[in-house]
């Protein structure tokens, strides 16, 4: 299935915007400006859709003229392009927009011709769909582990790294001991939130046999 | 810049071809879904998340009705989209260096490709050709795809330590231990803000 | 795969290259001169002038001069010279903008920043650099004597800053190590067309094992480079055909950080001191590589010219031997990453440095605020290409090594944060271990980027006739 590798979703999305020319300002204008100023961080609307590894959303002006001797054309609408990377389907991805971030996918689609609202998430969903382009050729470097997987090992990988710089020269005792707290900190901590700037700093370095910089290093 | 979010570039391109070179392309990308070891170098390159090539036909662009006119046409065309880490510069520098004759018999089905040697005309191409994304979300902004396959080696591993390790005594431990250190050594990158650059 | 067939390159004209560009002079001692240029008429008379004492590329058939002068420029320099808009316009914007301006992208933040540079360089009023390497340091003297003369009567320009810079005497002789200890001075690039004592391992890898000499347009404008085109040059051709680009940089050294860091570390580092040292850049302090001697240094590698360049890290992909984030390795990562080298061959440079400072010997007591330093200096045709690439992605961070953020142990802007990684085996004498918490044992105090021009060049420059076309 071209629009599938592994466990990840690419969505294909070209949704022709609405073209009003009594506007004050044209929708793909709007669209323009109320993009630039949507959260892009753990506030997106995207990161409340927790299985979203990437996505984003373009305003294509236009086709492009390479020079002669290619032949010059235009489309006649633009076009809103929606790429997205998830798990899960399709469908269960898009009933999620509609239920979950309503308010951005009014403020986007609803500069788009077709767009039918979202009192029937159903007809949310059809009406991705006939904007859906299939992919031709997709590519992912890591198909087959969740945002959620992800987000737990960048989590560990920090944790540990740190750990290890902690215990230089610690005794097997020693060792052990902060080990057991270190791992009961990663067990208990809540998953990571997406599209943070960071990595969470494990509650086990901030306190406790883990939290005092390398032993005898000035 | 919006076009990047914490160490990843989302780059749009859409370049036109002759709608009977389309069948060949579509042709090759089906050979490279087959083939595995054509894909070898894509994967050693590592700094592409996710990358996907999308052929429009010229009469299928989606059509909704209502005030919308129907597109009128000559060429088909490819649209590519990449999530990658690095600069543009590097990205494009290091495709051709490496990639040129996959980037060729790709693109050079479309018009007016200059190919992928020498690098300057065909950054020159791409500049062209591509079109600036206005939002981009990352669940994962301060990890290249090196970062995230190396954390997930580091998870593997430790899970199976924290379980086999749990009733040692101490000594057997602190082996068990250094085994661990061994599996891991390689991927303890830290992960954070990218360098500034194009 | 190599983009430029060696058979159709012509011969380089040596006489054209300005010397310090073509060889790196074993003078014992130097002194740069950094000028501001005044009056554009009268300062081109001096470049006139300065020209018959340019020392070149041609051979030192009949002897070694008992000194040597070279002159570069920065692009204010270029301003204040009244080189045509049209010319200055077709500077790669990197040389343009300046050393300075290029902070983010080189990492020159924090203790790296310019409010911790030297006035001459905070305030860029360098315009050009004179370098007089010299046998002795009266000949020395007596040279910068009569340059400054010379400077001073043109009335064109004035010395506004010097530098020293000087081979560390051990045992009487000059030697190639500088503050921290270690043995400087190896590989720098094998250029096709370039006459040189060539060394296996300079060049570029080859996909039969070989090393062949780097395309000639990664050093000199006006040549075919690695990707098979012509770098970015500005214009006239005769203005920058067999020119390059230095980039210039005072490295302080903290030798009382260093060596504390060191001590403390090896107290539980199981491999001990000096294999400890020799993790940090991939050599030993003697300069054996450590690829070829891991558990040892090895005079017989290091003084053999045909071995003391010549390793790949490809029988080294985890890092056992020779770190993954070590020095030379972040810094010529050879065969790596792969694809013959495919990925390296054009962020090669060349390095000309010399240390500055009296060298205090193990066991003595040595302050951070004593001036030790490494005069830095690179060249290489494209500084965005080359330099500011490996400094920015190499240096400064790690992911094309596949080590995240993680920075250069030795030369990266720590700020007391991060860590080095030092892989291991089961051996317990080459333990796996975090160097953590890491200082910032170099700091940058100055700088700047030049354009070396060639003697065409420089008589055009002194003759008011550069014309862009």
């Amino acid at each position: 299935m071209a629009n599938r590798s592994g466990n990840v979703y690419g969505l294909t999305a070209l949704s022709p915007i609405l073209d009003d020319p009594s506007a004050e300002v044209s929708h793909a204008v709007a669209l323009r400006i109320y993009l630039a100023k949507l959260a892009r961080d753990e506030k997106s609307p995207f990161a409340k859709i927790y299985s979203t590894h990437m996505a984003r959303l373009v305003v294509m002006d236009d086709v492009v003229f390479v020079g002669y001797p290619a032949h010059e054309e235009h489309l006649k609408s633009k076009y809103l392009v929606f790429e997205a990377n998830f798990d899960g389907d399709l469908d269960t991805y898009l009933e999620r927009m509609a239920k979950e971030t309503p308010d951005e996918v009014e403020a986007v689609w609803g500069h788009c011709v077709g767009y039918p609202g979202l009192t029937d998430p159903a007809r949310f969903v059809t009406y991705m769909k006939s904007c859906q382009l299939t992919t031709t050729f997709y590519f992912a470097d890591v198909n087959d582990k969740t945002v959620k997987e992800t987000l737990r090992a960048l989590e560990i990988q920090s944790g540990l790294a740190t750990f290890i710089e902690r215990s230089n020269g610690m005794s097997p005792a020693e060792l052990q001991a902060a080990f057991a707290e270190f791992w009961k900190s990663v067990e208990e901590s809540p998953p990571p939130l997406p599209a943070a700037k960071a990595v969470a700093v494990l509650p086990c370095f901030l306190s406790g046999k883990n939290s005092a910089r390398v032993r005898g290093i000035p | 810049m919006t076009n990047i979010n914490g160490k990843t570039y989302a780059m749009n391109a859409i370049t036109p071809l002759k709608p009977w070179k389309t069948w060949i392309l579509r042709g090759f990308f089906f050979l490279l879904g087959l083939i595995k070891p054509m894909q070898k170098n894509l994967v050693n390159l590592s700094f592409i998340h996710f990358a996907r090539w999308v052929v429009i036909p010229r009469r299928r662009f989606p059509y909704l009705g209502g005030r919308q006119k129907r597109e009128e046409l000559r060429y088909d065309y490819l649209l590519f989209f990449s999530n990658f880490n690095g600069t543009w510069n590097q990205y494009i520098d290091a495709f051709s260096a490496v990639l040129s004759s996959g980037l060729n018999a790709i693109w050079g089905w479309t018009e007016k490709y200059p190919g992928a040697v020498p690098v300057t005309p065909f950054k020159r191409h791409i500049a062209r050709c591509q079109f600036d994304t206005d939002y981009y979300y990352t669940a994962y902004p301060y990890a290249t795809t090196n970062d995230v396959k190396a954390a997930h080696r580091v998870e593997t591993a430790v899970r199976a330590f924290a379980a086999e390790s749990k009733a040692m005594q101490p000594r057997e431990f602190a082996l068990a231990y250094q085994k661990l250190l061994l599996a891991v050594q390689s991927d303890l990158g830290e992960t954070g803000e990218p360098p500034v650059g194009t | 795969m190599s983009k430029t067939p060696a058979s159709t390159f012509s011969r380089l004209d040596e006489t054209d290259v300005q010397g310090f560009v073509l060889r790196g002079y074993t003078f014992p001692i130097a002194r740069f001169m950094f000028l501001e240029i005044g009056d554009a008429v009268k300062s081109r008379r001096l470049i006139e002038k300065l020209i018959r004492q340019v020392t070149t590329g041609k051979r030192w058939d009949s002897g070694k001069p008992d000194c040597t002068v070279n002159i570069a420029f920065t692009f204010p320099g270029l301003v204040k010279l009244d080189l045509p808009d049209a010319t200055l316009l077709s500077f790669p914007v990197e040389f343009a903008q300046g050393m300075k301006a290029r902070g983010d992208v080189l990492c020159d933040t924090g203790k790296n920043a310019p409010e911790h540079w030297d006035a001459i360089w905070r305030e860029e009023r360098v315009h050009a650099w004179l370098a007089i390497y010299a046998k002795s340091s009266q000949i020395l003297e007596a040279r910068c004597g009569e340059l400054r003369k010379m400077i001073y009567d043109s009335d064109g320009a004035s010395v506004i800053g010097e530098q020293n810079a000087a081979a560390i005497v051990l045992d009487g002789k000059p030697s190639s190590k500088e503050h921290f200890g270690y043995t400087d001075g190896f590989g720098n690039p094998d250029y096709l067309g370039v006459d040189r004592d060539t060394q296996p391992g300079q060049g570029k890898l080859m996909s039969d094992g070989t090393w062949a000499p780097l395309a000639t347009g990664e050093l000199l404008l006006g040549y075919a480079d690695e990707a098979g085109e012509l770098p970015v040059a500005p214009v006239p051709h005769l203005l920058a055909n067999n020119g390059t680009f230095m980039v210039y940089r005072k490295l302080h050294q903290n030798v009382q950080t260093f060596r504390d860091y060191l001590e403390a570390n090896s107290k539980i580092y199981a491999g001990g001191k000096e294999k400890l040292a020799s993790k940090f850049i991939g050599r030993w302090r003697d300069g054996t590589p450590v690829e070829l001697s891991p558990d040892k240094e090895d005079q017989a590698i290091t003084a053999d010219k045909r071995r003391s360049v010549n390793f790949t890290f490809g029988n080294d992909m985890a890092g056992t031997r020779c770190p993954i984030g070590a020095h030379i390795r972040r810094t010529n990562p050879r065969d790596a990453f792969g694809f013959n080298g495919a990925l390296v061959n054009r962020r090669r440079v060349t390095r000309r440095g010399l240390p500055y400072g009296e060298f205090v010997p193990e066991g003595q007591p040595v302050s951070d605020t004593a001036e030790h330093a490494i005069i830095f200096m690179a060249l290489n045709a494209s500084l965005f290409r080359q330099f500011e690439f490996v400094q920015q992605q190499w240096v400064e961070y790690g992911n094309d090594a596949h080590q995240g953020n993680d920075k250069d142990m030795l030369i990266g802007n720590h700020g007391g944060q991060g860590k080095f990684m030092i892989q291991g085996t089961e051996d317990p004498a080459n333990p796996p271990f975090i160097c953590g918490g890491l200082p910032n044992f170099v700091e940058l105090r100055g700088g700047a980027y030049f354009f070396v021009p060639s003697m065409t060049a420089l008589r055009m420059m002194a003759a008011g006739t550069v014309d862009p076309r």
